[in-house]
Formats: C-alpha cells, sequence, structure tokens
C-alpha cells in the first residue's frame, strides 16, 4: 500500500476505534464516580494556585501526593500563623484529595480553633477587629466542617467534629445544629458510643427538644457503659424538667449508684454554668443530700466558685 | 521437523512470540534497567521514616497514624507511575531502532516472522520488564506498609487502653486503619499503574513505527500521556457545554482528539485508593479490558503502520 494511502485510513482506522470507546469509556467513568473512586476533575482556579508543574502531575494522576505537600505547605502557614494562606491551601488540598478525612478535620480544626484563638488571645489587632477575626475565622471552619460532611456522607468523623466545635462554649455556639451534625455522625453506625452521647448533650441544651432529649437519655442511661457523669446528671435535671413534683434527691437516688456519688457528680455538674447545661432540680437535690451526707456548710457545694461565664463581650473589651 | 511444519504446529505462533518477548525482556535487563529500584527503596524507606508534622485537635481519636500509612502509600504509588510510564517509554523507543541498529531486525525479518508476532513480541517483553519492575516495587511497599501498620496499630491500642475506648469504638478505628494498611484495592492501584504504562508502551511502539529517532518517539509519546490526561477536561468543555462561542470546529476537534488519544483519567482510581476507598472485582475486571482494548488497538495500528514498512 502507498505510504500517503496509510496515514488516512490509519487516522479514520483510529477515530473508527476511539468512536467505538465512547460507548462504554463515558458510563464506566460514571460509574467510577458514583463509586467515589473517580475524582471530579480539578478545577482550573485550583490548577492555576497549585502551579503548574503541581497540576501537570496531580493531572498525572498523583492528586494525593501534591495534597500531601500542600499540607506541608499549610503546616508552615499555621506556624506563622498566616490564617488566610492557610485556608486558602486546604481549600486546594480538600479539592485534590476530597476523601481524605484528615484534611477535612485538620483544616476545620485551624480555622475554628487556632485562627479563632490567636485572634482571641496573641492578635495585637484593635478589639472590634479582633473580635471579627474571631468570628469569621469560626464560621469559615464551621463552613469547612460543613463541606467535608457533606461531601462525606459515609464519615462520622467530620461531623462528629462539626458538632464538637458547634457545642463547644468558646466558640459560636448553635446546639441544635450540633446535635443534627452529632446524630449524622452516630447514624452512620461507626462512630464510637460517645457521639450519640454528645448527641444527647447537645439536644438538651436546644430550646424544644426537651421532650426528645429525655427520652434519648433515657434510652441511653439503660446501657451501663453510657452512664458517665454527665449524662447522669443531665437525665437527673431533665426528669425533674419533666415532672417538677418529682422530690429531685427520689430521682437522685433512682439514677446515682450512692448518695456520695450523686453529690460528686451533682457537685462538678453545678459549677459548669458556662456550658449551659439544663439545672432543674440539681440544687434542691445537692442540698437534700448535703444534709443527708452531713456535709459541713464550708465544704457546700454552693460555696464554690462557678465556672466563669465570660463571653465575646468580655473576651473583646476595648483595652 | 522442516520449518514449514514447525509453523503449522499449534501454539507455533504464541512460541514464536514468546520468543522474541524474552529476547526483548533480556535485552532490557542488560540495559541495567533494575537500578532503579534501589531509588525506589529509598524511597520507600525514606516515606516509612519521614515524620511529617501533625495538625491534631485535642479531640482527634489517635488516628493520626493513618496519614503515615497513606504517605508511604501515595509516595510509593507516585514513583511506580513515574518509574513505569518512563520506563514503558523509554524502552520501547529504544527497542525497534537498537533492532535497526545491531541489524537483529533485518535477520529476523527475512525469516518468515510475521510482523505482527514481532511487535507483539517486542511488546509483550516490555511489559514483562514493567511487571516484573512493579511486582518488585510492589512488595516492597507492602513490606512497608505492614511494618507501619503494625506500629500504627500497636500504639492505637495503647491509646485505648490508656484513655479507656469501648469495644465499638476501637473496633471502628481498627477497621479505618486497615483499610490504610495493605489491601486487595492497593493491588488493583498497581494494577491501574501497569496498565497505564502499558498502554504507553503500546502508544511508543506506534509512535516508533513511523518515527526516525528514539528522542522524538519519547518525546512524542510523553506528549501523549499528558494530552492523554487533559483530553477528558477538553472534551467535557467543549462537547458538554452550552458554552457561547465554542465553534463547530472546535467541537469536531475535541471530538477527534478524544477519539484519537487515550483517556487516562480512568486510571486515577490510585487516588481514590490512596485514599481508603475500596475497588470492586468488577470494576477492576472493566479497567482491565479498558486498558487490553487500548494496548489492541494501538498494537494494531503499529502493524498497520510497520506492516509493508521498508529498512
Amino acid at each position: 500500500m502507498k505510504r500517503h494511502y496509510k496515514l488516512p485510513i490509519l487516522a479514520t482506522g483510529l477515530l473508527a476505534a476511539g468512536g467505538l470507546r465512547a460507548s462504554w469509556e463515558a458510563p464506566f467513568t460514571t460509574e467510577l464516580r458514583a463509586a467515589g473512586l473517580l475524582a471530579k476533575p480539578v478545577e482550573m482556579g485550583t490548577r492555576d494556585k497549585i502551579g503548574q508543574t503541581s497540576s501537570v502531575v496531580a493531572l498525572g494522576g498523583l492528586r494525593t501526593l501534591v495534597a500531601t505537600f500542600l499540607n506541608l505547605r499549610a503546616f508552615s502557614f499555621f506556624e506563622n500563623k498566616r490564617w488566610d494562606d492557610l485556608a486558602e491551601t486546604f481549600d486546594l488540598i480538600v479539592d485534590l484529595a476530597p476523601n481524605t478525612i484528615y484534611y477535612w478535620d485538620s483544616g476545620g480544626w485551624n480555622l475554628a480553633y487556632n485562627a479563632a484563638s490567636y485572634y482571641r488571645f496573641d492578635s495585637e489587632l484593635p478589639a472590634l477587629r479582633r473580635r471579627e477575626g474571631w468570628r469569621e475565622s469560626i464560621l469559615r471552619g464551621r463552613a469547612f466542617y460543613e463541606r467535608g460532611a457533606k461531601m462525606n456522607p459515609d464519615d462520622w468523623k467530620i461531623n462528629a467534629a462539626l458538632g464538637r466545635m458547634l457545642s463547644d462554649s468558646n466558640k459560636l455556639t448553635d446546639f441544635p445544629a450540633a446535635a443534627a451534625a452529632f446524630k449524622a455522625s452516630a447514624d452512620t453506625n461507626r462512630a464510637p458510643s460517645y457521639v450519640r452521647r454528645s448527641q444527647l448533650f447537645a439536644m438538651a441544651r436546644a430550646p424544644g427538644l426537651e421532650a426528645e432529649s429525655l427520652d434519648l437519655a433515657r434510652r441511653l442511661y439503660l446501657n451501663p457503659s453510657n452512664r458517665v457523669a454527665t449524662l447522669s446528671c443531665l437525665l437527673l435535671a431533665l426528669e425533674c424538667r419533666a415532672t417538677p413534683d418529682r422530690p429531685p434527691l427520689k430521682v437522685a437516688r433512682a439514677i446515682f449508684e450512692s448518695d456520695a456519688a450523686a453529690h460528686d457528680q451533682l457537685s462538678d455538674y453545678w459549677v459548669r454554668v458556662r456550658e449551659r447545661y439544663p439545672l432543674d432540680g440539681v440544687a434542691t437535690a445537692l442540698q437534700e443530700l448535703e444534709k443527708h451526707l452531713a456535709i459541713p456548710a464550708e465544704k457546700s457545694v454552693f460555696r464554690r466558685a462557678l465556672q466563669s461565664a465570660e463571653g465575646p463581650d468580655d473576651w473583646f473589651r476595648t483595652r | 521437523m522442516t520449518l514449514a511444519k514447525t509453523r503449522k504446529l499449534p501454539f507455533a505462533r504464541l512460541r514464536r512470540i514468546a520468543v522474541i518477548a524474552g529476547h526483548a525482556f533480556t535485552q532490557l535487563v542488560r540495559m541495567k534497567v533494575f537500578y532503579f529500584l534501589g531509588i525506589f527503596a529509598l524511597i520507600a524507606i525514606a516515606s516509612n521514616f519521614f515524620d511529617l508534622p501533625q495538625h491534631d485537635g485535642p479531640e482527634t481519636l489517635g488516628d493520626h497514624g493513618l496519614d503515615f500509612l497513606r504517605l508511604i502509600k501515595s509516595w510509593s504509588l507516585g514513583a511506580m507511575t513515574l518509574f513505569s510510564v518512563v520506563m514503558g517509554i523509554v524502552s520501547t523507543a529504544l527497542l525497534l531502532p537498537k533492532d535497526v541498529e545491531d541489524r537483529t531486525l533485518y535477520t529476523i525479518l527475512a525469516k518468515p516472522v510475521p510482523r505482527i508476532d514481532y511487535l507483539a513480541g517486542k511488546l509483550l517483553g516490555v511489559l514483562l520488564l514493567l511487571f516484573v519492575s512493579l511486582a518488585l516495587m510492589d512488595g516492597l511497599m507492602t513490606v512497608m506498609l505492614q511494618a507501619r501498620l503494625s506500629v500504627v496499630l500497636e500504639v492505637q491500642t495503647a491509646l485505648g487502653n490508656a484513655r479507656g475506648w469501648d469495644q465499638a469504638s476501637r473496633e471502628s478505628l481498627r477497621i479505618d486503619t486497615l483499610a490504610q494498611g495493605p489491601t486487595w484495592a492497593l493491588q488493583g492501584a498497581v494494577a491501574a499503574v501497569f496498565f497505564r504504562a502499558a498502554i504507553m508502551a503500546a502508544i511508543a511502539l506506534l509512535v516508533s513505527t513511523f518515527s526516525s529517532s528514539t528522542l522524538f518517539t519519547t518525546v512524542v509519546s510523553f506528549l501523549v500521556y499528558f494530552i492523554g490526561h487533559f483530553q477528558a477536561d477538553a472534551r467535557d468543555f467543549y462537547l458538554n457545554s452550552d458554552r457561547a462561542g465554542t465553534s463547530s470546529a472546535a467541537r469536531y476537534l475535541a471530538t477527534a482528539i478524544s477519539a484519537v488519544f487515550p483517556d487516562f483519567q480512568l486510571f486515577n482510581v490510585i487516588d481514590a485508593v490512596i485514599q481508603g476507598k475500596t475497588m470492586e472485582l468488577i470494576q477492576f475486571v472493566k479497567l482491565t479490558l479498558a486498558a487490553l482494548y487500548y494496548v489492541v488497538v494501538y498494537t494494531v495500528a503499529s502493524w498497520f503502520v510497520f506492516s509493508d514498512k521498508e529498512f
């Protein structure tokens, strides 16, 4: 065959083979995407930001490798307190490795905790700007966690981290959202048991969820491994709120192993005012217990200093 | 037995291809290509001892060791991809010109050896080299990963005891940790690395049938490799978007490029496996068939060009 005929025939053959390939390749790509085995293509913006070399490496199927090196860069931003750069780097990292939970957890924690603490304690900025920086960092961290949870619905860790942040009294608390996040985490059935308890702790502080909280507290209490101090105290407060006529001491004796254990645990619970747990019946129960245990007045829990109830208004007062 | 009789024996063709493949493999091994394994071993060992800075929060459930496991996989599979693609392209690009230079090609083609057998044999020799190299690298990675996995599990057990975790928490963490260790999905990812290199070797074979130099074949093959990773994006941009200003010519060109060049994005499952995802057997089988399709198409195209080439 003459050489100048060969090229068009070869091109036609390759085109025909390519056309044939399209019939199975596109559905297979969709199948792999649905199974989470193929990430969506790297965004143009991400490619610009990671540079040409990294972009080529990422396109060459080594996105996680580029993400590893970007994580090193993020750590350097963390050390130098360059929070905007850190946020941008973590956005790139999760764009490259959206299913690596560590990066979501780490990015959210850096923003909502480290950056927020920096603005609260270390920054030399004026009070108003420090407060804004603190608030903005927490909201950024929350948005980051929420994005991670949305992209990894089967994972328990990101929702647990989000719930922890939303119920942290040093942050911008949102107990209904925290309860929903803990619930989503626990419902994966892969989360440790403390996550369901955390859901209860957030629910109990969300207005309007008292009945559901009591129901969940009762169910959790049935399992002895769940009878940690906070849950037992919370159950007492929720029971006393639901049935105010019931003597709190009687409720306490039904829940705690002994009067001494009830007194110890309820005393610690009583001083944790900052965490805003319900306190129905707790004072009465403690008074009764102190009477029965013959605790001298000077050792009464009511003489102990309560947790500081300071909030953003106190932290960001003009110096 | 006469040659004509030998040619009619069952599997004679396969035997002939195997002889050429064995020769190509030996030829490549004599070029001391396995020295790169030393560099790979260094990378694998370094990734195992390299302490990454951690950003663990106060409530992190002792899962920071998982990042080390990801690091070993990420570095090792990255190095495997690099070595296998370079080796696949360069080895193939070298074979034909070397046979011409040594005049071995004239001796072989003077005999009644069909040219497709010669090409298939050469390609199989390269694939054998890639397979052996990847198997050795895979073995090294698995050993490193298993060693680190044992350490991570031990640390987690100690941490669990110290913190009084319940059984459910320990089990949950253990499952997450084991998913980051040596798994069948990881072997599937190594196979994906092999498939990609095999396709590149077949493309380099096609280029070398009409190219006049090793350098040209190597450069063009690397260009095809990168186009193969970009082409899906270009195809999506031009064919699946309703963007104004996208001309018909651009659409036709995008269609032609996506038909002629391979789409390597399929083989990017490696990234998901590094992140702990599992590949089903059926998906692996489909991936194998996809790679086989590419290799067969480009080999047949090579034969078409090579069939009446004069030397």
